[in-house]
């Protein structure tokens, strides 16, 4: 029996993005207030707050302005406000500006902003108030008294490949807390084992996922715009393929140039990192880059499911906020206010329960009801049929958002609510088409996938257990070859997965070391038997600006 | 006192850094010291009566006659108060980064660790060596530690120093950790980063049946045996002859590469090394546009016969 030392906190939030330290600073503001005295901690399984931390992103100032009445927007770590926007269609040597862009894709008033950046400004406010970030910790088991969170273990350390403690081998703690939040960003690895043990996803559409990558561009001075933004549709993805890419202007002559996929594609060849690649072989595109210098890659997983995949968001001791719980706006491709908000609002309920000494599930669903009544609501409402609609193709997905938008966003103008297929279920089998059979690899403006992971700065402790389970390896070698060539090769964007020779066979060789934490392979095997959990705490990516 | 290198003990030698830590010193011009600590300190002294020094400084007291991070840092702290060196130079090893950091909080003087050239300011990999910083301080006094192979220990000027013995004020209050015999690794017998020929080999062996051949050509070439990561990851080869950014950094005389294709995160492990042979089947291995000796062809089919032909050459 492993001793684990034991720390007793009132609230724990998991994870320290913008949704958690939104949330800590809140509470923190709240029980001043009322003058209650509470412990408030972070949890954060990235060795600083802000490295692992990706959007694309622009941010809508509202929740940060609500968080800090006092402040102005001058004072966010924003890159720039939004000076410029453009909405392309592109073929594969031309774009095609469209006649307007639609008030729901408007981010006028917006700004273009790091999300490393603010969750590391944001962790500096929480700090500043009394939270504790624990950062190169990662929450790996939920623990419960009955069917109530009690609190959360920490990943051990120093345990190597094969399952045996090494010299310096450190059990994990175990935090109580009163009420655990979890702020895990998209498929959460303790998210996951909570919708699926409490069952918190009845009666909702399932999550659909998209996969965003993304490269930052040094540029020679004079060439970037701050501010500057362009979204396009059409080429590389084609009108099969939900997505589209981005381009913003950043501060000190950076382009940050990304592309969404959606996860819920039919070609298992598909593989996001070649497709941003194929992008910049555009002519505009390329000239965009010309003679800049790729500094930084990045991958994230975004929930696109919108309003009927937001799960039951409290039980008895644990609430899930942010992109954990799906919080995020597909159409306006902006989740970073939601989030916050979100933490906010369930800041709001933790005080009075703290207040009353009650955490059941009926005092925590409080959350819930302020989340229903609160612009969270108003604003997914209005796109709760966006993504569906893309089941339809690239055309059907914007005759469905543009009558939406006369309609209140009712499906195809009369359906209050589409509902879609896990994206995992809609790969073809027998199906793979190469879609990269021309694109070659130059070094200086197309990478290979290992030559961007290593831009993303990620590193892991070679000698543990792989993070990522196969539960059922056999699968890869027999059925998943065969039915779908192992699309895990394409559609980890960090190259963890290969099919490498194997005496007369193939076998599966995991480099987990790559893994920049995404969470695609999670969520897009066809089998759903590759199971993502934290590795030791402190490992994966170094981002600084994404 | 311009100067004053810190010296580690190998176990009665000096260490390998600290012979480069002694070059890079006296490239950097000026009057150089040595310091040397322990049970060992008039050995090492002895061993430097060779070199263009000043003095070498030696520390012995029973609270620090083998390593320990309170002791040494306490030890360095009042040596340099005393003889205000405004240089601190010492080899990266593992023992600079446990006490170093110490003795730069005690004394308040900064530490800038890890650099790979003096060419701009004090030169240092950042973002897993993907960028380089430059650093400047602006303070009086500075402690600069350098990255393994950034002088050759060859360098070194000869001349002459003679050995002064410091008191120092030690209690046992100060020193809190006790110290064990020092850690050795199970195979410490291989240390990469010092070997002048290293045989790497990659995915290309394809099998491992194959490893045996490698280490066959690395017996003739009287080399040690490093890999890439799928090598090590596949359990061919022990962890710890991982080249690369999540294992070491080398630089021998000659990097013999089989079979690695040459992706960055090796390179960035090797490509200081003084000559690069490589032998892979694809041209395109990226591997080849750092190579100064490429052969395009099976390392299968290749490096039979190459044994062969130097252990004839050798047989001779």
């Amino acid at each position: 029996m492993i001793e684990r030392e034991v720390l007793e906190l009132d609230v724990l939030f998991v994870g320290a993005g913008p949704a958690s330290l939104a949330g800590a600073v809140h509470l923190q503001r709240l029980l001043r207030e009322s003058g209650q005295d509470a412990s408030v901690g972070v949890l954060e399984k990235a060795s600083e707050v802000g490295a692992h931390s990706l959007s694309g992103a622009i941010v809508d100032p509202r929740a940060l302005r609500e968080l800090f009445p006092d402040k102005n927007d001058q004072d966010f770590p924003f890159e720039a406000e939004v000076s410029e926007e453009h909405l392309y269609y592109l073929t594969e040597t031309r774009k095609i500006p469209f006649p307007f862009i639609p008030p729901s894709m408007n981010h006028h008033g917006c700004y273009v902003a790091s999300l490393g950046k603010l969750t590391r400004w944001l962790g500096e406010a929480c700090e500043k108030d009394g939270v504790d970030i624990f950062c190169g910790f990662a929450g790996t088991e939920l623990l419960y008294d009955g069917d109530q969170v009690i609190g959360v273990r920490t990943g051990d350390r120093g345990i190597d490949k094969k399952g045996v403690q090494k010299q310096h081998f450190e059990p994990g703690a175990d935090i109580h807390a009163k009420v655990v939040v979890l702020g895990e960003g998209t498929r959460g690895s303790l998210t996951k084992k909570l919708l699926h043990r409490h069952n918190l996803m009845d009666e909702r559409n399932p999550q659909v996922w998209a996969v965003g990558v993304k490269e930052l561009w040094q540029m020679p001075a004079g060439i970037v715009q701050p501010g500057y933004v362009a979204h396009t549709m059409g080429f590389p993805l084609g009108h099969d393929i939900f997505g589209g890419a981005f381009l913003y202007g950043m501060k000190n002559d950076i382009w940050n140039l990304g592309l969404v996929v959606g996860l819920d594609y039919k070609n298992p060849g598909v593989d996001s990192h070649h497709e941003l690649q194929n992008l910049k072989t555009h002519p505009w595109i390329r000239s965009l880059i010309e003679g800049g210098k790729m500094v930084a890659y990045g991958a994230k997983s975004l929930p696109e499911g919108g309003w009927y995949s937001i799960p039951k968001l409290s039980i008895s001791g644990a609430m899930l906020i942010g992109d954990s719980a799906g919080f995020m706006n597909g159409q306006r491709l902006k989740g970073i206010h939601l989030a916050m908000k979100s933490g906010m609002l369930a800041a709001e309920t933790i005080s009075k329960a703290l207040a009353e000494n009650n955490f059941t599930e009926s005092k925590l669903g409080d959350y819930e009801d302020r989340m229903k009544s609160s612009w969270i609501r108003d604003e997914l409402w209005k796109v709760r049929n966006f993504h569906q609609g893309f089941d339809h193709g690239l055309f059907g997905g914007l005759t469905n958002a543009g009558i939406g938008l006369l309609t209140g966003g009712r499906g195809w103008g009369f359906k209050n609510r589409l509902t879609s297929e896990p994206g995992h279920l809609q790969l073809e089998k027998g199906l793979k088409k190469d879609r990269y059979k021309d694109l070659k690899f130059d070094g200086t403006y197309l990478f290979d996938k290992v030559t961007d992971v290593y831009h993303s700065a990620t590193a892991h402790e070679e000698d543990q257990v792989p993070h990522l389970h196969v539960n059922e390896p056999d699968i890869c070698i027999t059925k998943c070859a065969e039915e779908y060539d192992n699309p895990c090769k394409n559609f980890c964007p960090a190259n963890v997965f290969e099919m490498v020779p194997d005496g007369e066979n193939q076998r599966l060789q995991i480099n987990f070391s790559n893994c920049v934490h995404c969470k695609t392979c999670d969520i897009m095997d066809p089998y759903q038997i590759i199971d993502w959990v934290p590795p030791e705490g402190g490992d994966g990516p170094t981002w600084i600006n994404l | 006192m311009d100067i004053l290198v810190v010296l580690e003990d190998n176990r009665g030698s000096l260490h390998r850094m600290s012979k480069e830590a002694i070059a890079g010193a006296q490239k950097m011009g000026g009057s150089v010291s040595a310091l040397a600590i322990g049970s060992n300190a008039d050995a090492l002294s002895g061993k430097l009566s060779g070199v263009d020094l000043t003095e070498v400084i030696t520390v012995n007291h029973d609270l620090v006659s083998s390593y320990n991070a309170d002791g040494y840092s306490e030890v360095v702290k009042q040596v340099i108060e005393s003889e205000s060196p405004k240089t601190v130079v010492i080899g990266h090893s593992y023992q600079t980064r446990d006490f170093i950091p110490r003795v730069s909080a005690k004394l308040d003087i900064p530490f800038i660790p890890d650099i790979i050239s003096l060419e701009d300011g004090f030169v240092k990999q950042v973002l897993n060596a993907k960028l380089n910083a430059s650093v400047t301080t602006s303070a009086d006094q500075v402690i600069l530690s350098f990255q393994s192979a950034m002088f050759s220990e060859e360098a070194m000027a000869s001349g002459s120093c003679s050995s002064r013995s410091f008191d120092v004020n030690l209690d046992s209050s100060m020193v809190r950790a006790e110290s064990e015999e020092p850690f050795q690794e199970a195979a410490g017998s291989v240390d990469l980063e010092s070997a002048e020929l290293l045989v790497s080999i990659g995915r290309g062996i394809e099998k491992e049946e194959n490893i045996q051949m490698a280490f066959d050509l690395a017996k003739v070439l009287g080399a040690e045996v490093s890999a890439s990561r799928p090598v090590v990851d596949s359990g061919w080869v022990e962890p710890f002859r991982q080249i690369g950014s999540s294992g070491q950094t080398v630089s021998p005389k000659l990097y013999f590469s089989l079979g690695i294709s040459g992706a960055i995160q090796h390179v960035v492990g090797m490509k200081g090394s003084k000559n690069i042979l490589a032998i892979n089947k694809d041209p395109d291995a990226p591997i080849f546009e750092i190579a100064d000796y490429a052969v395009v062809g099976d390392l299968l089919d290749i490096i039979p016969k190459l044994i062969e032909a130097l252990q004839t050459e050798k047989d001779l």
